[in-house]
């Protein structure tokens, strides 16, 4: 079948039109392909919180407080609080790649975990939702606990060599 | 490959200028158009890092690389189309026309075109956090048009669906698709469908902005 020919050429205020509304909205993309070849990132939803509390564990099996560890991380200590409780406030990039260093682990990976960067490493993911399955906020740490965060901690430390 | 011309919007003069539509890319086309937009991505995605912007707030396909998906695109049974001006990929589109069907009420069942793919080149991307504007305007609709177009020819009426990236979601509902939902088998991205009327609306005054 024949399109009807009259619409095959936009008039210009049709294209003019669009184009405005093009330019408001400021993307066009479709992503049905993409998704379907994996190039879509993991939905941050899917992903369990578990940055605070790797952060907070990390500090108190070092025996140090928050301000201390702000301190030494050089970071500010209302965002490390706040990084600690979770909230929906997306950290600082710098932040976390200072906490990185004085925890001794892999900044890419934990730019990951903190939704900084793309999530691409499946093994982390898994690490992570085990680790938020077998640990509980704020609560002191257990034998078991302690063997969680450990655990955890080999995955972040992995070939950081590679960030 | 057959090729029509068409018109995009210079930014710079906003003058129109003349463009060619081609119909009959390959998948694996994407191949070649992805040797010029990659470095672009690259260099737009070093500059966000940069500046630290936050995922959310980076153009949605600028981690994309076809290259790495050649195998695949081979496989693929799609029909590209691609806008090309002054001697450059400004835009490209796959859709599919089988096995893809109505879920709206009116026409339920009944086939429809189905866009897999639509982007613009990344010089086209607004991306306001660098105060980067489009080269070219209207690249989007004047695909998004040809989808429709394509749908008339398969005999289809102009029935298309999509699913559109959070951040282009906004384009597709005020082009006056209709909504469908979430689509938990797409990692909910959102699907929107074209009916016969909508898109009728859509070819003569540009839907319902």
């Amino acid at each position: 079948m024949k399109t009807n020919g009259q619409h095959d050429e936009p008039s210009r205020k049709w294209l003019r039109k669009m184009a405005e509304l093009e330019d408001r909205s400021g993307s066009v993309l479709v992503g049905g392909l993409a998704q379907d070849l994996g190039m879509l990132p993991g939905r941050a939803a899917d992903r369990p919180r578990v940055l605070g509390r790797f952060v907070e564990f990390a500090r108190r099996t070092r025996g140090l407080s928050v301000e201390r560890l702000a301190e030494e991380a050089e970071v500010d200590l209302a965002e490390l609080v706040a990084i600690e409780r979770d909230s929906e406030r997306q950290p600082d990039p710098r932040t976390i790649y200072q906490l990185a260093i004085v925890l001794r682990v892999s900044s890419g990976k934990l730019l990951e975990l903190s939704g900084l960067a793309e999530p691409r490493d499946q093994e982390l993911d898994e690490a992570a939702l085990r680790f938020a399955a077998r640990s509980e906020p704020s609560a002191k740490l257990s034998s078991a606990e302690q063997n969680a965060f450990e655990e955890f901690v080999k995955v972040l430390v992995e070939s950081s060599d590679e960030d | 490959m057959s090729e029509r011309r068409v018109e995009l919007i210079r930014r710079e003069d906003n003058a129109f200028v003349e463009a060619t539509m081609l119909d009959g890319l390959a998948p694996e086309d994407l191949l070649l158009i992805e040797r010029v937009w990659g470095p672009q991505r690259l260099r737009l995605l070093e500059k966000l890092l940069r500046r630290g912007v936050p995922r959310k707030e980076r153009p949605e396909s600028l981690h994309w690389d076809w290259g790495l998906k050649s195998g695949e695109l081979r496989l693929l049974e799609a029909k590209g189309f691609g806008v090309i001006c002054q001697d450059e990929w400004q835009g490209a589109m796959l859709v599919r026309t089988a096995s893809h069907f109505t879920q709206l009420e009116e026409d339920k069942g009944k086939p429809l075109v189905y866009g897999d793919y639509i982007e613009a080149a990344p010089w086209n991307w607004r991306v306001k956090v660098l105060g980067q504007e489009s080269r070219f305007m209207g690249v989007g609709s004047i695909l998004f048009r040809e989808a429709v177009l394509e749908s008339i020819r398969e005999g289809f009426h102009g029935r298309l669906g999509l699913h559109a990236l959070p951040q282009a979601e906004s384009f597709y509902e005020t082009a006056g698709m209709t909504r469908i939902g979430q689509d938990p088998d797409k990692q909910d991205l959102v699907y929107f469908e074209f009916t016969r009327e909508q898109a009728q609306r859509f070819l003569g005054d540009g839907g319902a902005v």
